[in-house]
């Protein structure tokens, strides 16, 4: 029996956002419309913004800083993917779910600052555990940074909330899901999960593990593959 | 000599005298030395380097202490009055529990010849204080562990320490040989080489298959060490005799499972007939288990029976071994914590309970008794289920045969290299001239390359093989004048912290809530339970309290609940080569007429009917397939009676052959007689025997793409990324889940699979995979010969005895050739039929 299995998804570099697109899912919460996007992000139709959660920028460059030498090419592919997800649906703001940056400032700041400076949306961090960098670099760069957002009946946090009246967006979690089938077959995936007032993104960074989760009656649960959200409960 | 001058009458001593002198010892003691250990003093005086073949409790300690005591007075006839302090010897051993008998040992002969000689011990164990206190003062000989040493390494100024050293002892060679610990263990030696001038290098080693290539390893290819070196074999004239335990009715046998529980009533007579009994099962958890059982079933046996085992807390350890010296105990439950080193002359009796998996750990076991010179030494074997009857019947005939396997050393692991390279820079830092060839002489690293070289000086101070804009990634640095070393304190302590890390799950320390350290549980059992569940561990039945940091606390329990057993999840064994063809052999002669069978045989004769019924009990020219459909899909089960590890490898490469065929998913099963692969499609055996899918060609082609859909390499490179320091665990007593390892190390695995295939160390995880675990040879010749074998299909209504362990096993690898996202689709389609 394999005892810790984690998996993460890595899109291939350079892959066609057009197949991407073909297989997402949509979902109404209280009338708003929600695509889900195979990499972990989530599209507000009405509100035109892009939900984020958990990217933790810098990981890479904090384990070289302490002499783990993680190749340095993976830094390059959360940035593209970043680029990927916000070519495709041309929102006029990103909202990141907290966890941005995985850790204090190091040189991956500068490949951030190029690429906010990229982009034309408006940049919102509702802040998690792991963004600890001053809020003043934040704010130099045009991002307004939150600790929630509350509108429309929509809470958006990094740490999952449970409050009357409101539905929460969020993230912290990274989960996962395992599925078995015939044939003592297991897989183990990244997921959207729903609950009755509550939906956890998946992590959207490529350093970045999963934590797997059991869903209870009534839950839902969207499995992510490379170029898929799938529901699968 | 100006210090025979002084000394008036003492002049330098002759080699008989000093054989005279250490012999009049001996006899004080009421001993006579054996002839090996006169050869091991004779050719140590030589000057000469050597390995000693010679088996637990034989008086090896005295064999190589003595040598270098009589050599220590040979060259100081002032002996008796003068000491000049410092260290002197270095004696290894890998198990520090042995380092306590080790050292009285010593003391009592340094002591008995007046030599003002000191003996210290550093491991782990060895408090704070008494390591900074031998830092001062280094005693004349430090017992230690191979992780031990390469510590001593990475404190500035070692050279200073090691110079005068004139003599090191590796203990237990044969255990640290096919292991990274005997590669660690090569790298110090090459250095304490080069500062050392005078060192002696010995081993001390069990008999093994490959005794020769061990002293090749031990002190380099064609060195000057190797060249000048000795092959001492004690030759006991033990002879061995196995005796299985075989129930009276085989009904009650059953067809599976691990513990032997069965067969507890018939080692009664045994324990009772014998002075001092070991019994050796082959987990923690069956220790446990056994134990408890015994003291529900026999309660007259308390207090004379104990357990032990590597998790149970030293101070209980140790006073077992103590009760076992003093014969106050009838019998001991133990696990391979007590296959090294401590001599148990007392013990008579010896249980083996399921299978050894191989003979050379079978035979040291039955070593254990009878001690005497010439007698013979019985051990009983116990057979867990119906199957590894034959097993025991194979074993008898290796025992009389003395078939042994081979060590097979590690070549280039170079997670060990980066590892010990960081050890050197964080002391006094190095000059890569230099130490490229000391590394160049060890056997693990004779062919490295200078680009491979290269590569890993580029790895530990760049983090990769070019300057990278905007990296801060900071390990070693390079002094102006070329000099490797590590100025950040935060890395050298992680590093020191980080050697001698066994990778595992993480320990826990059971303590009761009023104080009191119990042992060591693995995290993943713990956290099944929640506060209030009751668990057995170290004979005892434990309340869970709470879990804090890196302690769980426990109550005594109260209540007499089914309680949970403890278990660990340490490797599971591999047939060795040499067992698995008496095995078959044995296997072949069930087709015999009964009266040519081995007892053991003919009391499987109804579990062998019972498989004729549907299938047959193969031939030597015959191999056997067999399907069958259930609930949980399509079985196929394959019978090439070679192993775990090679089953392992052949599962994987049929299932990725049939995978090519057409979209299809597996899960494969496989235990030491052979392999399942289960699918919820049902595979054409006539497609499988039409395309020559057991062809050794293309095997390695094959072999590393099935590789590819497996788990095999990610988990050899777990232990690459803690060793080579890429993945941190964490300060002792602060929690750092190993979760967090786990999850690190794979996505570790992953990330390197995407965006640096190339990088050495990730490659190293396939290529251990194939040089230890997949074993690419021994699968060529299994395939070669099935190539010979007719193939026999049956298709069954249900599973037969032979099937029934295979499937039933929980450790499975996956592969399938199936698109993910059409895996995910069947599942629903499934769940939803359910």
């Amino acid at each position: 029996m394999l005892r810790y299995f984690f998996c993460c998804r890595v899109d291939e570099p350079g892959e066609m956002t057009e197949i991407c697109r073909a297989m997402n899912q949509s979902l109404s919460i209280l009338d708003q419309n929600f695509v889900l996007y195979p990499s972990g992000g989530i599209f507000w139709v009405e509100k035109s913004t892009l939900l984020i959660a958990d990217v933790h920028l810098g990981k890479v460059s904090h384990f070289r800083k302490h002499g783990s030498a993680v190749p340095f090419k993976a830094i390059a592919e959360n940035f593209n993917q970043l680029t990927r997800i916000a070519n495709s649906f041309e929102a006029s703001s990103i909202c990141f779910l907290g966890d941005l940056f995985h850790s204090s400032l190091n040189t991956e700041w500068k490949l951030f600052e190029d690429w906010v400076n990229s982009r034309t949306e408006k940049i919102i961090l509702v802040a998690g555990n792991h963004d600890i960098i001053n809020p003043l670099k934040y704010e130099k760069l045009g991002i307004a940074i939150y600790s929630e957002i509350i509108t429309e009946g929509f809470l958006l946090t990094h740490h999952p909330e449970e409050r009357e009246g409101v539905f929460n967006f969020c993230g912290h979690i990274h989960p996962g899901i395992r599925l078995g089938g015939l044939g003592r077959q297991v897989l183990k995936l990244s997921c959207f999960f729903k609950t009755e007032n509550q939906l956890i993104l998946p992590a959207f960074g490529t350093f970045t593990g999963n934590y797997y989760l059991e869903p209870k009656s009534g839950d839902q649960v969207f499995a992510v593959t490379k170029n898929e959200v799938i529901q699968v409960c | 000599m100006p210090q025979a001058k002084t000394e008036g009458f003492i002049s330098l001593m002759t080699q008989k005298q000093l054989h005279t002198l250490a012999k009049s010892w001996f006899k004080d003691q009421g001993w006579k030395p054996f002839a090996f250990q006169e050869e091991t003093w004779e050719a140590f005086l030589d000057g000469k380097n050597g390995l000693l073949n010679a088996p637990t409790g034989s008086g090896k300690t005295y064999a190589l202490w003595v040598a270098f005591v009589l050599d220590y007075i040979k060259n100081n006839p002032g002996y008796k009055t003068k000491h000049k302090a410092g260290l002197k010897a270095i004696w290894i051993t890998p198990l520090r529990a042995l380092s306590v008998e080790i050292a009285q040992a010593a003391q009592r002969f340094a002591d008995g010849l007046e030599t003002q000689l000191t003996v210290g011990i550093r491991t782990g164990d060895t408090p704070q204080a008494e390591r900074a206190k031998q830092k001062r003062k280094m005693p004349d000989l430090l017992i230690t562990t191979p992780e031990s040493l390469q510590l001593l390494l990475t404190s500035k100024g070692y050279e200073k320490v090691f110079k005068d050293c004139t003599a090191i002892v590796i203990d237990e060679w044969h255990e640290l040989l096919g292991s990274k610990r005997g590669v660690q263990t090569e790298l110090g030696l090459s250095r304490l080489k080069a500062i050392a001038p005078k060192l002696r290098i010995w081993g001390i080693s069990a008999t093994i298959g490959n005794l020769d290539q061990a002293r090749e390893v031990l002190l380099g290819p064609d060195s000057q060490a190797f060249k000048n070196s000795i092959l001492v074999k004690a030759n006991l004239g033990k002879t061995y005799k196995v005796e299985s335990i075989i129930p009276e009715t085989m009904e009650k046998f059953p067809w599976r499972g691990h513990m032997g529980l069965h067969l507890l009533e018939e080692v009664v007579p045994i324990i009772n007939n014998s002075k001092t009994t070991l019994l050796f099962t082959n987990t923690r958890a069956q220790c446990e288990l056994w134990f408890q059982k015994m003291m529900y079933k026999h309660p007259e046996f308390a207090g004379e029976m104990a357990m032990h085992h590597g998790s149970i807390n030293k101070e209980t350890r140790l006073w077992v071994e103590q009760a076992i010296h003093n014969e106050s105990l009838k019998a001991v439950i133990c696990t391979s914590s007590l296959d090294l080193g401590v001599d148990f002359a007392p013990v008579e009796s010896i249980i083996q309970i399921g299978g050894p998996k191989g003979v050379a750990r079978f035979l040291q076991r039955a070593g254990r008794s009878g001690h005497q010179p010439g007698k013979e030494s019985v051990i009983y074997f116990l057979p867990t289920h119906a199957i590894e009857l034959i097993e025991a019947s194979a074993l008898g005939k290796a025992a009389i045969n003395q078939v042994v396997e081979d060590r097979i050393p590690y070549l280039l692991s170079f997670d060990v290299l980066i590892q010990y390279l960081t050890t050197l820079a964080v002391a006094d830092g190095f000059y890569p001239a230099e130490i490229w060839k000391e590394v160049k002489q060890t056997f693990c690293f004779q062919a490295m390359t200078e680009d491979q070289w290269r590569w890993i000086l580029n790895f530990i101070t760049k983090g990769s093989q070019s300057l990278q804009a905007y990296d801060e990634y900071k390990k070693i640095e390079i002094e102006e004048d070329g000099k490797f070393k590590v100025h950040s304190k935060a890395v050298a302590m992680r590093h020191r912290l980080q050697i001698g890390t066994i990778v595992g799950d993480a320990a826990l320390q059971v303590k009761y809530l009023k104080g009191g350290y119990i042992g060591t549980v693995e995290e993943w059992f713990i956290s099944k339970l929640s506060p209030g569940d009751v668990f057995t561990f170290a004979g005892k039945n434990l309340e869970l309290y709470r879990i804090k940091g890196m302690q769980v606390l426990v109550k005594k329990a109260k209540t007499k609940k089914q309680a949970r057993v403890v278990s660990w999840m340490g490797g599971r064994l591999t047939l060795s080569a040499q067992m698995s063809e008496l095995l078959r052999e044995e296997l072949y002669s069930a087709n015999l007429p009964l009266d040519q069978q081995t007892r053991e045989l003919q009391a499987l004769k109804d579990i062998f009917d019972r498989q004729r019924l549907e299938s047959i009990v193969p031939n030597n020219d015959q191999f056997l397939i067999e399907t069958f459909k259930s609930r949980e899909g399509y079985h196929h089960i394959f019978y090439p009676f070679e192993g775990r590890f090679v089953h392992e490898a052949l599962g994987s490469l049929l299932a990725y052959r049939i995978s090519l065929l057409s979209p299809i998913t597996f899960s494969i099963a496989f235990n030491d007689y052979g392999f399942e692969i289960l699918s919820d499609q049902k595979i054409d055996m006539q497609q499988v025997l039409d395309n020559d899918l057991f062809t050794s060609a293309y095997l390695f082609e094959d072999l590393q793409r099935s590789l590819n859909s497996t788990e095999m390499a990610r988990r050899k490179f777990r232990d690459i990324a803690v060793i080579s320091g890429m993945v941190f665990t964490g300060f002792p007593g602060k929690i750092v889940k190993n979760k967090h390892l786990q999850s690190n190390s794979q996505l570790l695995f992953e990330v390197f699979r995407d965006y640096e295939p190339e990088n050495l160390l990730f490659q190293q995880a396939y290529r251990e995979t194939f040089e230890h675990q997949l074993e690419e040879g021994r699968l060529r010749i299994a395939l070669e010969r099935i190539e010979k074998q007719e193939i026999i299909v049956k298709n069954c209504e249900k599973a037969t005895p032979f099937s029934f362990p295979i499937i039933t096993d929980r450790l499975r690898e996956k592969l399938s050739s199936e698109k993910l996202e059409d895996r995910i689709k069947n599942m629903l389609r499934y769940l939803d039929k359910i």
